[in-house]
C-alpha cells in the first residue's frame, strides 16, 4: 500500500516525510498536480461496476487502489505547468485527478471538502467558540459605522485578512496589524474587514495536531518587545519555539475542534496571555510545521509518516460524501 | 476605493533567494550537490526560511 503525496517540488516540509517514510520502507509516491498533464499521468476505468485507475510520475507507476492515503500539502493548481495552460485544462485536469482519488478507499489528509470549509476564518471562530476555545472578540464588516463602534467597545484592536490570502499583483503581505485608536474606518465599506481585539499576550502557541497527537510549541514574547509587533510570522524576536504541555480544556476543545471539522491535521495558533490563557486565533488546515519541528525538535514529521503510514481501520469503508468526518481520526 | 486592511499591507519579502539544493525526482527529495537530504539541514532550511510559516504563501494562505 502507497502513500500519495500531493506537492510541489520546492516542499522541503513535505521532504522531511518523504524521508521518514522511507526509513520505514513505506511505499510512497509525490507529485504535483501542476504537472498533470505531462510528468505526472493518470488513467481509470469504470467498467462492469469496478473502479481501476493508475497514477504515474517519475517513472513510478501506481494503482489507486493500491493507495492507503493521500497527503494534501502544497499542490500546485492542476496543469498549470501544461505547455498551454487555460483555466479550463486546469478544471479538467483537476476533476480527473481529484475525482478518481475521491473513488478510492485511502485516509485522506485532509479531504478535500473538509479542507475548503477549514480555510473559513469567520467558520473557524465560530466551531471554536462552540467548542469551548475562548476567541477574542472580532468582528467582520463592511459598515464602517458598526467598525467605528466596536473601535468603541473595544479600543485596543487589530486587523487582519478574512481569507489569509496575500494580495498579488504586486506581491504584498498583510500581516495582522494594530489600528491606531484613531483610525478613519471609511474604508472598510470597500471590503469585508476583520476586526479583532488584541491579547495582550506574553507567548505565541502553536499547536500541531496530527491525528490524536498533540504538539504544542510557545514562543516567549519579550516584556520590552515593540507592541505594535503583533503577528509572530513578521515579528523580530529572536526567542526560539519550545516544547509546552497543553492545558487539559484547550486539548479537549481542540479535539472537538478537530473531530468536527473532519481533519487529520490541524496547526492552531493560539495568543497567550497574562494570565496564561490561550486564546484562539486561527486553525491552519495545512498549517507549516517544519519550522516548529526545527527549533523544538518535535517529532512532527515522523508522526505525519505514521498517520500516512498507518493501516486502515477494520471493517467496511465508508465513502460517500461525510466519509471525510469520519475519517479524520 | 482600498480595502481597509490593504492600507497595513506591505511588500512581501521576495524569497527567490536560489536554494542550494534542487529536487531529486528519482529520491523524490530535495538533495544537495553532494547528495545530502537538504530535510536533515536544519541550519540551511532555517537560513532560507523555506519551512517557515509564509513561506509558499503566494500561492497557498495555510500558514
Amino acid at each position: 500500500m502507497t502513500v500519495l503525496i500531493l506537492t510541489c517540488e520546492q516542499d522541503v516540509t513535505a521532504d522531511m516525510v518523504v524521508a521518514e517514510l522511507d526509513r520505514g520502507a513505506v511505499p510512497v509516491v509525490r507529485l504535483d498536480p501542476a504537472d498533470l498533464p505531462g510528468p505526472v499521468a493518470l488513467s481509470g476505468e469504470y467498467v462492469r461496476g469496478t473502479f481501476r485507475g493508475h497514477l504515474s510520475v517519475g517513472g513510478r507507476l501506481v494503482s489507486m487502489g493500491g493507495l492507503r492515503s493521500v497527503w494534501i500539502r502544497r499542490p500546485g493548481a492542476a496543469a498549470s505547468h501544461a505547455a498551454e495552460a487555460s483555466d479550463w485544462l486546469t478544471e479538467e485536469s483537476a476533476q480527473a485527478l481529484y475525482g478518481m482519488l475521491r473513488s478510492t478507499d485511502a485516509r485522506w489528509m485532509n479531504h478535500p471538502d473538509a479542507a475548503r470549509r477549514a480555510r473559513h476564518k469567520p467558520w473557524q471562530l465560530s466551531l471554536a467558540q462552540r467548542c469551548g476555545l475562548p476567541v477574542p472578540a472580532t468582528l467582520i464588516t463592511t459598515f464602517p459605522q458598526a467598525a467605528r463602534d466596536f473601535a468603541d467597545r473595544f479600543p485596543d484592536l487589530v486587523v487582519k485578512p478574512v481569507s489569509g490570502a496575500h494580495p498579488q499583483e504586486p506581491p504584498r503581505a498583510v500581516p495582522t496589524s494594530r489600528v491606531a485608536p484613531d483610525t478613519d474606518f471609511a474604508a472598510v465599506a470597500f471590503g469585508p474587514t476583520l476586526l479583532q481585539r488584541r491579547v495582550v499576550k506574553r507567548a505565541d502557541i502553536r499547536l500541531t495536531c496530527v491525528g490524536e497527537r498533540m504538539f504544542a510549541a510557545r514562543k516567549t514574547v519579550a516584556p520590552d518587545a515593540d507592541p505594535d509587533e503583533v503577528d509572530v510570522r513578521f515579528a523580530t524576536s529572536s526567542a526560539l519555539w519550545q516544547p509546552v504541555d497543553t492545558p487539559s480544556s484547550v486539548a479537549a476543545g481542540v479535539r472537538t475542534y478537530l473531530r468536527e471539522a473532519g481533519l487529520a491535521f490541524g496547526a492552531f495558533d493560539f495568543a497567550e496571555d497574562a494570565e496564561g490563557m490561550w486564546w484562539f486565533l486561527e486553525c491552519n488546515q495545512s498549517g507549516q510545521f517544519g519550522f516548529v519541528q526545527i527549533e523544538s525538535g518535535q517529532p512532527i514529521a515522523a508522526a505525519v509518516a505514521d498517520w500516512l503510514a498507518a493501516p486502515p481501520p477494520p471493517g467496511p469503508r465508508p465513502n460517500g460524501a461525510r466519509a471525510w468526518a469520519m475519517e479524520g481520526h | 476605493m482600498r480595502p481597509f486592511a490593504l492600507n497595513y499591507a506591505r511588500p512581501a519579502q521576495q524569497l527567490e533567494v536560489s536554494a542550494p539544493y534542487a529536487y531529486d525526482s528519482r529520491l523524490q527529495l530535495n538533495v544537495f550537490p553532494d547528495g545530502r537530504l537538504a530535510a536533515h539541514d536544519y541550519a540551511v532550511l532555517r537560513e532560507l526560511g523555506s519551512t517557515t510559516s509564509t513561506a509558499g504563501s503566494k500561492t497557498h494562505f495555510d500558514d
